[in-house]
């Protein structure tokens, strides 16, 4: 198990090292996003505007319009829940000649559910949905520890505004270190014929598990991490539907609008196969500690008994 | 240096036309937030800013940032005057595939900041400011935020974050023009203190009742207060905040929303609303009839000139005229340049010295040295060649360019040529040399004559009466076309400097009133009238139009 806020602050320090227009911003939780070792190597490229998210995007956008490559950070809840006017309007809209959208990245912590006892005031399950309305935003959900430093590499790279939503917890590690990660390109974690299991984030793995429990039941199931939401990889999930003929998705997130909303879309748009969405069923999560948080993603579906469950409801749907 | 008085004035007028042809043809739009900043930005863009037009891209430029974004009008106006896009292209605001979007967008390049949303730009100005000072750049943000802007939380939020960086390098400008969308900003949510009654001009007033710059001290920043209509305050202004070091400025200017239009003066419903095509050339019409007074110091205490400045500056006048003779052009001794130079440092209100003496070509640089502002020579005692040399002096040196004529001097046909560039004509209406003469009637009928020279030899600046104006004639001085008015024994010699400057201006203004309900009239007959008196809902002005409109039966 590994800490993705831990590898987020490891990896900005490299690349600030070799980039020096990387700047880190955040809103009085640096410590918990890691990020004031940032800080502490980079003292002039290192921003806290206090609990100010609004402002803390808006002076990033100022950053990003004079050339800088700002990664600003708190917690999920308290960036697109509470500053969607400023992300929207300060950094997804302004386009330089030739460009698109200012150069800012979003990156997150505390995800979804998974956050625990700090309650359902604090578990962003709206966060795909927003950011993948705005136009110019691309929207990664990293799985583990290896995607995470991959991605902060790719998205310091690549001109344009991100948004990258971590979990709370600590996650198994599911990619090898020689994974490539593409932006728009799923990943093919397990081949099966069966079925496809779409997921992201800390459901990745429990993927994996559900694909490992139907094998014994003689059932071949597909694994794809969907990390990159925005754009979604249609030609990956049109292969999916093709070749298995139905596809469950899972996230820790509500199902309006989450990832099984776009794969959902690009699905039906591409080749209409049955596909049933697990994750919050319109509802908000609640407090738990963090040994009952498998108790918290159980109560909403988002396990993967529930995987094998749905898989096996969804195979009697095929045409 | 000068001020650059009349070139920011002269732009800032067609700027303002710019967007009163733009906003109406758009038929919306926000002119009344774009006139209350109309002379901030005046002073930015002609005086301030490092920026290159045709590299809008520029690394060192320095940086503007619109908050108030919905005065983009006021914005996209000035660039078309610094040389950004033709001033046609303004007719495309607000249109589809236009470049000159609703609100300022990087589609048009040389904004630096998308705005619309009220409350981030101060943040990302932030931003700027915080690269610039990653890269030790020297160049500067300004920022201009609104009234109405302030009740957003973002605002205090940047106010925090700019004072705890210690950004010297951004400039702020509070365009204080107490109206919002819905009514007056103190009804709405109150900045100095909640209004109590519906007029908003006793606020304006009354400076023990403002609060904002407590406010704004409180959070740490380098507080100026002046009026942000006053070229020469902005000027200062901005000049004390580029010296402070250690603390981000912010220039808190009270200003007047629709500021120059009488009808749109103060007005709330002309926050966001475009005027009609029928009045624009009413209001076109008011633009280049804006007035300014000139109290001339020689007909005070000629022992006490200090004295007499101060009773100008106090008195609010425009500028103050200083006569300077010589015993030799004419037969009377004032004082020189040395005694300009003393006063100068009495108030920042422009100088405007005009110099009766013998070869000015000689003496022109003591005198602009000295700190005048607009310096006016003698058609008498120049030719094409010296003119020539003051002309280029005084305009590389940021010093207005005058040029005056006695009553039997006609316009010399050498300064024809000189005319598209010249920024004030003296038409003298006394012989000069002394001080407390009669009008001299004839003027009137010289001044009718002169007009049509002007217009054939494109002159855009402004004529000034000088000599004998008072009370009685000043209406007939301003419809032979002078829009600068000095007075001498008629401002200065009384009591209350203050009392006859404003009667100065209320008899001018009645004299515009009646220019524009005529060419109402003109225009549109009875009708038109009707309508622009209508337009008139602030205060008493209506019943005052209304009583003109009878009086010359034009109703």
């Amino acid at each position: 198990m590994s800490d993705m806020r831990t590898e987020y602050a490891k990896t900005l320090i490299e690349i600030g090292r070799e980039n020096p227009n990387v700047v880190v911003l955040g809103a009085d939780t640096t410590d918990s996003l890691k990020t004031s070792g940032f800080g502490k190597e980079f003292p002039n490229r290192f921003f806290n505007v206090g609990i100010a998210e609004g402002n803390l995007v808006s002076v990033s956008a100022g950053l990003a319009g004079s050339g800088k490559v700002p990664f600003a950070s708190t917690y999920a809840i308290f960036l697109p829940g509470r500053a969607v006017d400023q992300i929207r309007n300060g950094i997804a809209y302004p386009s330089p000649p030739g460009k698109k959208g200012l150069n800012v990245k979003l990156v997150v912590s505390h995800g979804g559910l998974s956050v625990g006892p700090d309650g359902g005031s604090h578990q962003q399950i709206e966060d795909i949905a927003i950011m993948r309305a705005i136009p110019n935003f691309r929207v990664f959900i990293p799985a583990d520890t290896v995607s995470v430093s991959k991605l902060v590499q790719l998205m310091s790279k690549e001109y344009g505004p991100f948004y990258m939503r971590m979990a709370r917890s600590k996650t198994p590690i599911v990619h090898s270190e020689s994974q490539e990660f593409q932006i728009g390109r799923g990943i093919t974690l397990r081949d099966g014929s069966d079925c496809t299991i779409a997921a992201c984030g800390i459901t990745v793995q429990m993927a994996l598990e559900a694909a490992e429990i139907l094998q014994k039941e003689g059932i071949s199931c597909r694994v794809l991490d969907m990390f990159s939401v925005k754009p979604i990889d249609g030609s990956l999930l049109e292969k999916a539907a093709r070749e298995t003929g139905c596809i469950v998705t899972s996230e820790e997130h509500n199902i309006l609008g989450g990832m099984g909303s776009a794969v959902a879309e690009s699905v039906t748009e591409r080749y209409p196969v049955p596909i049933k969405r697990i994750g919050a069923q319109d509802m908000f999560g609640e407090s738990a500690r963090d040994n009952e948080i498998p108790l918290l993603l159980e109560k909403h579906g988002i396990t993967s008994f529930n995987m094998v469950k749905q898989v096996k409801e969804i195979r009697s749907k095929k045409p | 240096m000068g001020l650059n008085y009349y070139h920011i004035k002269k732009n800032v007028l067609r700027a303002r036309k710019l967007v009163i042809k733009s906003t109406s043809l758009a038929g919306s739009g926000h002119p009344g937030g774009s006139f209350s900043m109309a002379e901030i930005l005046g002073c930015l863009f002609y005086k301030f800013l490092k920026f290159d037009p045709k590299n809008p891209s520029w690394e060192d430029r320095d940086r503007l940032v619109l908050s108030k974004g919905h005065a983009a009008p006021g914005l996209f106006s000035n660039m078309a005057v610094a040389g950004y896009f033709p001033e046609s292209e303004m007719e495309s605001l607000r249109k589809f595939g236009s470049k000159l979007q609703g609100h300022p967008d990087l589609k048009c390049p040389g904004v630096e900041f998308c705005g619309g949303s009220l409350g981030t730009g101060l943040s990302y100005s932030i931003g700027i400011a915080l690269a610039a000072k990653i890269d030790t750049k020297d160049h500067h943000v300004y920022t201009i935020i609104g009234d109405g802007e302030s009740d957003e939380g973002q605002i205090w939020e940047a106010a925090m974050t700019a004072s705890k960086y210690k950004l010297d390098n951004l400039t702020a400008f509070l365009d204080r023009n107490f109206i919002q969308q819905d009514s007056y900003t103190e009804q709405v949510m109150p900045l100095d203190e909640e209004l109590t009654g519906n007029n908003i001009s006793e606020m304006w007033k009354d400076a023990s009742r403002w609060k904002t710059g407590d406010k704004w001290r409180s959070f740490g920043w380098n507080v100026i207060e002046i009026d942000g209509h006053r070229i020469e305050q902005i000027e200062l202004a901005i000049t004390k905040a580029r010296a402070t070091k250690g603390v981000p400025t912010i220039i808190i200017s009270r200003t007047v929303k629709g500021k120059s239009i009488e009808h749109m003066e103060d007005n709330p419903q002309w926050h966001g609303k475009a005027p009609d095509l029928d009045i624009v050339p009413l209001i076109n019409l008011e633009l280049d009839s804006q007035f300014m007074i000139a109290p001339s110091i020689i007909a005070g205490d000629m022992t006490n000139l200090a004295n007499e400045v101060k009773r100008c500056a106090s008195g609010r006048a425009d500028y103050i005229h200083l006569d300077v003779m010589d015993g030799k052009f004419v037969p009377t001794k004032t004082f020189d340049h040395s005694k300009i130079k003393e006063l100068r440092p009495l108030t920042v209100i422009p100088f405007d010295s005009h110099l009766m003496i013998a070869e000015p070509v000689k003496h022109v640089r003591d005198y602009a040295e000295a700190g005048s502002d607009i310096i006016t020579v003698h058609a008498e005692v120049c030719d094409d060649s010296s003119f020539g040399e003051i002309h280029d002096y005084l305009k590389q040196n940021q010093v207005g360019v005058g040029l005056a004529i006695n009553p039997d001097t006609d316009i010399p046909e050498w300064s024809y040529k000189f005319l598209p560039t010249i920024d004030q004509l003296i038409v003298m209406s006394v012989v000069p040399g002394k001080s407390g003469q009669k009008y001299i009637p004839e003027t009137h009928e010289k001044m009718n004559k002169i007009t049509s020279i002007l217009q054939e030899q494109k002159f855009t600046g402004y004529i000034e009466a000088d000599g004998g104006v008072n009370l009685e004639n000043i209406e007939s001085c301003f419809e032979d076309g002078a829009r600068a008015f000095v007075g001498g024994s008629a401002i200065i010699g009384k009591p209350d400097v203050r009392e006859s400057i404003r009667d100065f201006r209320n008899q001018i203004l009645k004299a515009r009133r009646k220019t524009l309900i005529k060419k109402a009239h003109q225009l549109g007959g009875a009708e038109l009238v009707n309508k622009w008196i209508g337009l008139h809902v602030v205060g008493e002005k209506k019943d005052q139009l209304a009583k003109i409109a009878k009086e010359e039966k034009l109703i």
